[in-house]
């Protein structure tokens, strides 16, 4: 990579996105209810990247986000209280937990060749099953909820008075993961998943072991949503098998469709877009109304999906090349000829 | 043991009718539209409310409603295809996934706003009550639900196999060119299907409330089990989709009596599963 790339004018715009993105707590800092809700536009934005390696590139339609995130968060949670663990090791821990509940239900899913509908509904019902399983896992806290202890210091157990640092984590993670998708997205696998997105014997027929990409694929969003898993619990401070939430898979994946599947970045535009409208909408409309909000967010979904089926990031995409051509018409004749000239 | 045993499989085998009944809305939906209709349990859901509306409304009994709730539903179901399913007809597959999402989070919310979060529930039905056979208890409810539902289902068949719109509608699940061009009106068949398979909801929405509460949530579980009969039964069989229902239903009630009743879904998913990885056609399926 020479410096003529690494200036170009798309890093420079990630930068400028990034340094904004960390500047925000600066403006919000004193406004605890302020920066909840960006931690969970970013939260979601996380969520939302990595359901594109399995949803958007492999096609896979998962409804299962919750489950790995509840599952991250449960091993988090449960070493912190149990065994004095600090969340920075936890939540890997979970990660790794997650990865394996994955790989325990990919392995025989993506073997039977169960896509589509099926596949879909299978996760949407693997999210009822771990809620249920830890429902009555008495050992771990049952139907009751279990606050995570303060600790020996902030920074060891992760349990911050304020949510600045949680957001910079949350920021963290989610630079780290939109690098990792880009990474993928243009790897061997990305073009495996991608193609097998599209027609899955043909890519057999070309060599490409699919059961093994579509796992793979598979255990990478749920490494991540097992890490973001143990974030959630300590920005939350309790644990409760609530976190298994199927309104919350469906969320992640329909904000991954919206978005643009397949597209990097698009996923977090979405959750960055639809989220912030979401908890705007719940911060005004709320009052006495309470379910007033989904219902305008659902009615914005259905609209998007029924006219937009490619999703906003193309949408934006041809508003800047709109935008390009408009003002490249400044000077007479075609932008091309002018700059060849 | 073998009393418990029976007296579960008594009660099971009636709560699966209904199940079955329930996934026969969905069954007819996905089958002929080859829409995936996730609000599915929600359509339910709000039938059981509506049920809930008419009988502290009117004073009546909850097996009665269905008189005014089939018809509020069949239109509600006609309306939401024109509005939403319609053009989600030649649209990629995540697209009706997202659309009948939306309609999901939409119906939940706005049962939210209406009703709030309490649960509700109905008088005590005409149909309450029990009595014994040979030592074991049957609930008249139960037995009333099971019978109406099993009428309802066989009217069905009997729609599906002789009336001139029951056979445009198997013809458009068999070939939707070749019925195209035999002169059915796909639209308006689409239309009827995703009526019927709505009003087929209110019947069971009714008969749910005589013995259960209903709250906003309670949508999911009752899709989910729909879609897990319907995996067990396969597309295209009537008598099939009885039998699936009546094996979930009889899986469920032993669960409860034997293991633990906070886990009698774990028994329904395990079902469906299982059967999604032997038998991805399902037991009794064409296709």
């Amino acid at each position: 990579m020479n410096a003529k790339t690494l200036t170009s004018r798309r890093n420079l715009f990630l930068l400028g996105g990034v340094l904004l993105a960390a500047l925000i707590p600066l403006a919000l800092g004193k406004n605890q209810y302020a920066m909840v809700l960006v931690t969970t536009v970013l939260l979601y934005a996380v969520l939302a990247t990595a359901w594109n390696i399995i949803g958007g590139m492999a096609g896979q339609l998962d409804l299962a986000a919750a489950a790995y995130l509840g599952l991250g968060a449960f091993t988090t949670g449960t070493l912190l209280m149990r065994w004095n663990i600090t969340p920075w090791l936890g939540m890997i821990v979970g990660g790794i937990t997650a990865a394996g509940l994955a790989f325990l239900i990919g392995f025989p899913l993506f073997g039977f060749k169960i896509k589509e509908l099926w596949y879909a509904l299978s996760s949407s019902a693997l999210v009822e099953v771990m809620r249920v399983l830890f429902l009555m896992w008495d050992q771990v806290g049952g139907p009751t909820e279990q606050y995570l202890p303060a600790g020996l210091s902030a920074w060891y157990s992760l349990r911050f008075n304020n949510y600045v640092p949680y957001y910079y984590i949350m920021l963290v993670i989610l630079i780290a993961v939109l690098i990792l998708t880009t990474r993928i997205r243009y790897s061997k696998l990305g073009y495996s998943l991608l193609a097998l997105g599209e027609d899955e014997d043909a890519v057999e027929v070309l060599g490409v072991n699919s059961q093994a990409a579509k796992l793979k694929a598979l255990m990478i969003y749920a490494f991540i949503s097992g890490v973001v898993g143990g974030v959630y619990a300590c920005l939350y401070g309790y644990l409760h098998p609530s976190f298994f939430s199927t309104s919350m898979s469906m969320e992640v994946a329909i904000l991954g469709i919206v978005g643009g599947m397949g597209i990097t970045y698009g996923p977090a535009l979405a959750a960055i877009v639809m989220v912030s409208f979401r908890e705007f909408l719940r911060a005004n409309l709320g009052g006495g109304m309470e379910g007033l909000y989904l219902v305008v967010y659902a009615v914005i979904l259905i609209v998007v999906a029924l006219y937009q089926p490619r999703g906003i990031a193309p949408l934006l995409e041809r508003g800047i090349k709109y935008i390009k051509t408009y003002f490249g018409e400044l000077r007479h004749g075609r932008p091309a000829d002018a700059e060849s000239r | 043991m073998i009393e418990t045993a029976t007296q579960g499989v008594i009660s099971g085998v009636m709560m699966g009718a209904i199940y079955a009944l329930i996934a026969l809305g969905l069954s007819i939906v996905f089958g002929v539209m080859n829409v995936t209709n996730f609000a599915h349990g929600e359509f339910v859901m709000l039938s059981m409310y509506l049920s809930y509306v008419v009988g502290t409304a009117l004073a009546w009994d909850a097996v009665v409603t269905p008189v005014i709730t089939v018809p509020l539903l069949f239109f509600f179901g006609i309306i939401t295809y024109h509005l939403l399913l319609h053009r989600t007809l030649r649209q990629m597959y995540v697209v009706q996934l997202a659309v009948t999402v939306g309609l999901q989070i939409l119906m939940r919310s706005a049962a939210l706003i209406v009703w709030n979060a309490q649960p509700r529930a109905l008088q005590y039905s005409f149909i309450q009550g029990n009595f014994e056979i040979g030592g074991f208890t049957i609930l008249t409810s139960r037995l009333v639900a099971a019978v109406v539902s099993l009428l309802f289902i066989g009217g069905i068949a009997y729609f599906l196999n002789k009336t001139w719109a029951g056979k445009a509608m198997r013809a458009a699940s068999d070939d939707f060119d070749a019925a195209s061009l035999m002169g059915v009106n796909y639209k308006r068949t689409y239309a009827l299907t995703f009526g019927i398979g709505s009003a087929l909801t209110a019947v069971a929405g009714g008969l749910l409330m005589s013995f259960q509460q209903t709250d906003p949530v309670g949508g999911i579980r009752f899709g989910l089990l729909s879609w897990c009969v319907l995996a067990l039964a396969g597309l295209g069989s009537i008598p099939g989709l009885v039998v699936a229902g009546i094996i979930v239903g009889v899986a469920e009630a032993l669960t409860v009596s034997f293991f633990d009743p906070r886990s009698r879904l774990l028994a329904v998913y395990a079902i469906f599963i299982l059967v999604l990885w032997l038998r991805p056609r399902g037991l009794f399926g064409r296709r």
